[in-house]
């Protein structure tokens, strides 16, 4: 095996052991916010969680696989690390804005679920009501 | 709150259209619809200003805050469940003037509108 193919090999191992261990960190504690924004509704809450991780998944093996080929062949272990270096720092990184994107979609949707129990508008007077007997 | 209390006028023709039109759709907060000035919403609210109540739409809430006008259309809009982001929509701040001008000006011309519609009055 050349020192290349080994290149590619750890490579892919490193990104795919990163990519399950953030989708699953992102499937493990994302279950809690999206139960409270379908109040409570866990089936609900369980299958959008699936779905997003699925999304997740999708982007980031996509992403993984197109940034595999190096572009220039690599001889000694030195440039194998260099060119391990950058292109696992471009998965952290994309991985790292994939989660955020994550989260920012979580806490809008718990935002806007809690938001829609107030009136648009505020009201104009009040009057007291007589219960009915 | 769990159910809105609209007084509408029982002399317009368009009310009615509107009031059947409601009847029919999905709601996340019950409306109850009472006529305005009517012995049933005298007795109900007795400090509430009835001749207003004659003007414009009225929605008054579970536990007594009161709406008039545009603000009693964007509350039935809200408590409809296809319409609950629309009635955001419309009350957010560059679009309330528009929504205000425009639901006033149905309100103000409801009979003529309601009779060039041929509904009755």
């Amino acid at each position: 095996m050349t020192i290349g193919i080994s290149t590619y090999l750890i490579y892919l191992a490193i990104s795919i052991a990163l990519t399950i261990w953030v989708a699953r960190t992102l499937h493990k504690n994302g279950r809690v916010f999206l139960v409270d924004v379908f109040h409570g509704n866990e089936a609900l809450a369980d299958s959008v969680n699936h779905l997003l991780v699925v999304g997740f998944y999708l982007i980031n093996f996509g992403y993984v696989s197109l940034a595999l080929k190096l572009g220039y062949i690599v001889e000694t272990a030195e440039q194998s690390i260099e060119a391990l270096s950058v292109k696992v720092g471009l998965v952290l990184l994309v991985l790292g804005g994939m989660h955020f994107f994550n989260l920012f979609i979580f806490s809008r949707m718990r935002r806007r679920a809690n938001t829609r129990h107030q009136p648009p508008v505020g009201p104009d007077a009040f009057t007291p009501v007589q219960q009915e007997a | 709150m769990s159910y809105l209390t609209v007084l509408y006028d029982p002399e317009c023709g368009l009310c009615k259209r509107a009031h059947a039109w409601l009847a029919d759709q999905s709601k996340l907060v019950e409306l109850n619809f009472v006529p305005c000035a009517s012995d049933e919403a005298r007795q109900r609210y007795p400090q509430l200003n009835h001749d207003l109540t004659t003007k414009d739409l009225t929605v008054v809430t579970d536990d007594g805050w009161v709406y008039f006008g545009p603000k009693a259309w964007l509350m039935v809009l809200w408590a409809l469940a296809r319409y609950r982001d629309w009635a955001y929509r419309l009350a957010a701040p560059e679009l309330l003037p528009t929504t205000k001008r425009v639901v006033s000006l149905i309100s103000q011309n409801r009979y003529q509108i309601s009779r060039a519609a041929g509904l009755a009055k």
